[in-house]
């Protein structure tokens, strides 16, 4: 592990400096010496929020800056902690009896402080958990707001216009006149300043919620997960018991999930905490609500007693509690984890992931799994038990290297699962998963991921299956290709044979004829003169069939100069008219020259032959490492391949280079179009 | 003359009868190499040759004449082989400057034409197998302009294109040289050709008109 993530991890980029210990801790003292003095002068209700704020800012802002040095929510967060802390003190000190020294000035302080604290929050909630902000019109908009809450703070200053000075024992300490005109011009200025200020944080934060990228948006949910809390407690605080303190109280839950966001937020995952709020407040609610319905509305209709009531309450909830909590919980896993597939869309989507053998079946099956029992990651491993490799994974791409089932066992001590796979009673692989240390599996998410271990096993079976197959396929054709390369090699050898053999002696013996005719000639025996010169002929009929016979077994013109040369010396023999347009700038490997000059001599013996065609168009080209052939004539048609035809062993030639024949021959006339593409690769 | 053939058998017989038929022979090689150094030794009138030879038994008898035509322009020619191919035929023509023949073996069967071919090579002609240009007089064509031409005309065409002079032409029809003459002048403003008094390049322009 590098040192730079090791830190990172631990929370901190370095070791702090000296000096950074002693300013933090400087800091740290002056605060709690403010709220501990202050909290001496007496207890009061309204301004223990100040208090609770001041420590718990100034403590995170404080923790923050230790381990991100500069990071502007920390400084922000100190800020607002000895703010918090002075007008805490401040406000213990002007609310004492007997009056205490200065104690006037002191709660003009804490008053006067306000919009600046809701600006340097606003600040804070904008730029968290970054430091910066979204963008120059957001960092604007947050300049702006520091300048009107610094204008306002001046007026607050200078006038008693805050509605603390109202409604509380407080005394302005000074009186500069014109209080009534201040109070008409700043309180709307001040009412609206605060409001748009709540609007713009909220603005901020939904617009970094959808920007955000996976990290940003862990962090922004512990944020916004201690924002509703402490809001749903006010709420429910001033609906219940009209007051707001339970709000206030939960209040520094909001510095402490920013803080623990900023620094720890890969420490400890915040979803499960959401996860089961929300299932743990739905059945408050129900409780809450059953509870109040039974007693309150029943009550009102039915001349019963309490006691039965609450029995009656008591049992409606009871019977309702757990399916309540199932639906809640799948709700709450919906809301937090994304959809999850039921097992039974796991199993389908699985069969029809099987049925289409594709390439990415693995990752697919990764997936699924994950899908099914809410893994955040899924790896397949492959082998036996000495040794597997990742083959595939899910969202990731698989880890390099070999281990062993032993070592990746060891990675379940960690937060993964690891399944062994098996079939036919070996250990063909293993599935490694990842989960949420807080969400082990339930019964049901177990089954299925044994179900889906069991199908694996399939899937590698199917696979190595379909490997074998496709193996054997390439032997095969390599083998007919050999089976091929080796027919021409032989038909080479055959004509050389003939040429040098039969051929030759042919030749030899018609020279040894021609020279008994002239003899027999000398001697003047019309008869014999006829006999030997028929032997002759006879002869070299013979010589001229043979010719014919080592031309069709292998044209030496084809190896020799190539197939260009090879076709017009076809068409040259041809009997029909042939229009040969071929333009090759290079020369295909030998078994396709072969092969394309035996389609061609076989479609143009059939155009004559058979078909009586008075043209043909023969079209040979190679474009990109294809070879494209196209014989057509203007005959009758009705080519078709059969069994021991011509066209048949061409087909089966064709097949095994790959290539397809295609003869489209109506037998009723409109000629017929032999064509293939040959690979020259 | 020198004869090259890989086939001892057949080489030994064919310097026999020619032996017989008035020929000296004064070398035989079994390979192209050993052909040009015999002809460098002893430059002959004329160089039978095998147009497939060792090692490579593909067209080594036509580099080999390509070489000798270098070495001694004045040896005539004669390439023999077990079949016959326009495109070497057109080779031979446009490569050599006459005095070249290209016939199939076949041909010794028939002694006395066989010589008379050999000596029209000798003698600076061109000789072209009959088979090759019957093949190509034979070919199909699109609105044949061979149609042109009486029966007559085609067949002193074909004779043309095997290689034969007017005086050759007006010996095998046994017609005199002005009717050869007028036949000749008929069949090139029938086909449109260029005329050309050297008999390999008239041998030319008949086989490319023929092969079009």
């Amino acid at each position: 592990m590098s040192p730079a993530l090791a830190a990172d991890q631990a929370g901190y980029d370095e070791v702090p400096s000296l000096a950074r210990e002693a300013a933090v801790g400087s800091l740290g003292l002056l605060v709690l010496g403010l709220v501990a003095y202050g909290a001496t002068l007496g207890f009061h209700l309204g301004n223990l929020h100040n208090a609770l704020l001041a420590v718990s800012f100034a403590g995170v802002g404080l923790y923050v800056l230790r381990a991100r040095p500069g990071h502007l929510v920390g400084q922000l967060f100190v800020g607002l902690g000895v703010a918090s802390a002075l007008m805490y003190f401040g406000r213990q000190a002007g609310l004492h009896t007997p009056a205490l020294p200065g104690a006037a000035w002191l709660a003009w302080m804490s008053i006067w402080l306000v919009p600046l604290v809701m600006a340097a929050a606003g600040v804070a909630v904008m730029v968290f958990p970054t430091g910066r902000h979204l963008s120059r019109r957001w960092r604007a908009a947050s300049h702006a707001m520091v300048v009107l809450a610094t204008l306002v703070a001046l007026a607050s200053a200078l006038w008693p216009i805050e509605d603390d000075w109202r409604s509380s024992d407080l005394v302005f300490p000074f009186d500069l006149g014109g209080e009534d005109a201040a109070r008409a011009i700043a309180w709307p200025m001040m009412l609206s300043c605060y409001t748009g200020f709540q609007a713009l944080w909220v603005a901020a934060v939904v617009t970094r919620l959808r920007r955000a990228g996976s990290d940003e948006a862990r962090q922004l949910r512990w944020f916004v997960f201690a924002v509703a809390v402490s809001v749903l407690l006010l709420l429910v605080g001033q609906i219940v018991w009209g007051t707001a303190l339970l709000g206030l109280l939960t209040l520094p839950l909001v510095p402490l999930a920013a803080g623990v966001a900023i620094v720890r937020y890969r420490l400890y995952d915040i979803d499960p905490v959401i996860n089961k709020t929300l299932v743990g407040g739905a059945m408050v609610l129900l409780i809450f609500v059953g509870y109040v319905g039974v007693v309150v509305g029943l009550g009102a209709l039915l001349p019963v007693s309490d006691r039965v009531l609450a029995l009656a309450a008591t049992a409606a909830v009871a019977v309702v509690f757990e399916p309540v909590r199932r639906r809640a919980q799948a709700l709450a896993d919906r809301l937090v984890y994304g959809r999850r597939a039921t097992p039974y869309q796991t199993l389908s989507r699985l069969s029809a992931q099987l049925a289409s053998d594709d390439e990415g079946l693995l990752e697919g099956l990764a997936a699924t799994i994950a899908g099914g029992v809410g893994a955040s990651a899924v790896v397949i491993w492959l082998g036996d038990a000495e040794r597997m490799e990742a083959v595939a994974a899910w969202p990731a791409s698989p880890p390099e290297g070999a281990r062993s089932l032993a070592e990746l066992a060891e990675l379940g001590s960690q937060r993964e699962l690891v399944r062994p796979v098996w079939h036919d009673g070996i250990v063909q692989g293993a599935l490694v998963l990842t989960k949420a240390p807080a969400e082990p599996l339930t019964p049901g998410e177990d089954q299925l991921l044994g179900d889906l271990v069991a199908q694996t096993g399939l899937v590698i079976d199917h696979r190595a299956r379909l490997d074998q197959v496709a193996r054997q396929a390439a032997e095969l054709q390599g083998a007919a290709r050999r089976i091929v390369t080796a027919e021409d090699s032989a038909r080479r050898r055959i004509e050389r044979n003939l040429h040098d053999g039969a051929q030759q002696r042919l030749v030899s013996l018609g020279m040894q004829l021609g020279a008994l005719v002239e003899r027999v000639a000398a001697t003047g025996d019309p008869d014999l003169l006829r006999e030997a010169e028929h032997a002759r002929r006879q002869l070299l009929a013979a010589t001229s069939e043979l010719r014919e016979l080592a031309r069709g077994v292998h044209p030496t013109v084809l190896t020799e100069d190539g197939l260009e040369t090879a076709l017009a010396n076809l068409v040259d023999q041809s009997p029909v008219l042939v229009r040969l347009h071929a333009d090759l700038d290079r020369r295909p490997p030998p078994e396709v020259e072969a092969t394309a000059y035996f389609l061609v001599s076989e479609a143009l013996t059939n155009a004559a032959r058979h078909a009586h065609a008075s043209v043909v168009d023969v079209d040979v080209s190679l474009d990109d490492d294809r070879l494209t052939i196209e014989v057509s004539d203007d005959g009758t048609g009705g080519a078709a391949l059969q069994p021991g035809g011509g066209l048949q062993g061409l087909a089966d030639r064709l097949s095994v280079l790959g290539a397809r024949l295609e003869i489209v021959s109506p037998p009723h006339g409109g000629g017929t179009i032999v064509k293939t593409v040959l690979a020259c690769g | 003359m020198i004869l090259a053939d890989d086939a001892v058998l057949l080489r030994e017989g064919l310097a026999r009868i020619l032996t017989d038929s008035g020929f000296e022979v004064i070398g035989q090689a079994g390979d192209a190499p050993s052909l040009v150094d015999l002809v460098k030794r002893d430059a002959p009138d004329l160089a039978v040759i095998d147009l497939r030879m060792p090692p490579g038994f593909t067209s080594e008898g036509i580099d080999a004449a390509a070489e000798i035509r270098a070495l001694a322009p004045t040896v005539g020619l004669m390439l023999l082989s077990q079949h016959v191919e326009v495109h070497h035929a057109l080779r031979l023509m446009t490569d050599f400057d006459g005095a070249v023949g290209y016939l199939l073996k076949d041909r010794v069967s028939d002694l006395t034409a066989f010589a008379a071919d050999l000596r029209r090579v000798a003698g600076g002609d061109v000789v072209l197998d009959s088979e090759l240009v019957t093949r190509l007089v034979a070919r199909r064509r699109h609105e044949d302009p061979l149609d042109r031409l009486t029966p007559r005309e085609r067949q002193v065409l074909a004779l043309m294109a095997q290689g034969l002079t007017n005086a050759g032409l007006c010996a095998e029809l046994h017609v005199s040289a002005k009717t050869v003459e007028g036949h000749v002048r008929s069949i090139f403003t029938k086909l449109d050709l260029d005329t050309d008094e050297r008999s390999h390049r008239r041998v030319l322009a008949v086989l490319r008109f023929l092969r079009a």
